[in-house]
């Protein structure tokens, strides 16, 4: 996750984006006010909130890209990430699972298109892929994915063959998926970096497929 | 089906399957506070204070209007303060003096010779 600063020094002073005059906002005060009182009660720590931010900065759909490129060239790691993603991803990745939660990677085939979603809120794999986009969390995709997702897709620019089957699935509190894309033909050549740079977030979430030039002209 | 038949069988969060608007693929990068809470909520979880289930339906516990009305963030922070309260963790009150407090360090300090807490 970027940081949403032009400038990148340690934060010690307050910043004109807290708001008009630099009054924070209701809801910004009652943050800070429930936080301040959970540490004056040592019911957690005062440094805990900022690890928690660097740890949820460090983790961005590059993690997820290098687990997906590691996937296509290492057949042996692939069928150990699908039979347990949480644990294959912690023993090779080193990444740590710090919401409790286990992941279950869906492998796209020429047979199958998957899709996630959260339909009661915005569950998500967090410790490989970072926070969802804002369009995860909102009503129409939660909404519509489970019960049209080809026009789903049709929005995002994907048509996935009427002979493909799409499977959609609902993420909770304890199980989060990913999906693992179909590797692009032309790519038998790339190193892993090299495939890594093709995966996008929302490939992860399957609503498109990866591309030669890692997404970035628009379809 | 009648307008409460709906109301009982569909809580605010669960619009599954249900017509919608089509995906504005939408997105920003999160506030300052937003990312605190979101830290906050991942720190309730370690302590196993609040855990994510109980955030979810703390959310859902606003009710129709403000899960339609708030943003994302929030409905977390003020689910957290109300399930704080239930739990006997905070009273209201607390936080009301605590929020007073916050308040006084902006409207206190409008000469700019900062006496605020650092803020991420």
């Amino acid at each position: 996750m970027e940081s949403s600063h032009g400038h990148d020094h340690a934060h010690d002073h307050p910043h004109a984006e807290l708001g008009q005059a630099g009054r924070p906002g209701y809801y910004d005060m009652l943050e800070t006010a429930v936080r301040e009182l959970l540490v004056e009660r040592k019911l957690i720590g005062a440094d805990e909130i900022r690890r928690q931010i660097e740890v949820l900065d460090s983790r961005t759909p590059a993690l997820g890209a290098k687990i997906v490129a590691r996937a296509w060239v290492d057949p042996a790691f692939r069928a150990r990430l699908i039979a347990d993603g949480r644990a294959t991803c912690e023993a090779d990745f080193g990444v740590t699972f710090y919401d409790d939660t286990s992941l279950i990677v869906l492998e796209n085939t020429d047979k199958v298109h998957n899709l996630i979603v959260c339909t009661l809120c915005s569950c998500y794999p967090r410790p490989i892929l970072g926070l969802p986009p804002d369009w995860y969390k909102a009503k129409p995709y939660r909404a519509r994915a489970v019960i049209e997702p080809r026009a789903v897709l049709a929005e995002f620019g994907t048509v996935i063959p009427d002979d493909v089957e799409i499977r959609v699935h609902d993420s909770t509190a304890m199980v989060r998926y990913m999906v693992l894309p179909r590797r692009p033909a032309g790519t038998e050549s790339y190193s892993e970096d090299q495939l890594a740079a093709l995966v996008t977030r929302d490939t992860m979430i399957g609503v498109v497929p990866i591309t030669l030039d890692g997404g970035r002209v628009a379809r | 089906m009648t307008q409460t038949e709906n109301l009982v069988k569909r809580l605010p969060n669960d619009i599954g399957g249900l017509s919608a608007e089509p995906v504005q693929q939408l997105d920003h990068v999160l506030e300052p506070w937003e990312k605190r809470c979101h830290a906050l909520a991942d720190v309730l979880d370690f302590h196993k204070i609040i855990n994510t289930e109980e955030k979810r339906c703390g959310v859902e516990a606003l009710g129709a209007e403000m899960v339609g009305k708030l943003t994302y963030y929030e409905r977390w922070i003020v689910a957290f303060a109300n399930i704080l309260f239930r739990k006997g963790i905070l009273a209201p009150s607390d936080v009301a003096h605590k929020m007073a407090e916050v308040e006084a360090r902006w409207t206190n300090d409008t000469a700019g010779a900062s006496t605020a807490q650092p803020r991420r």
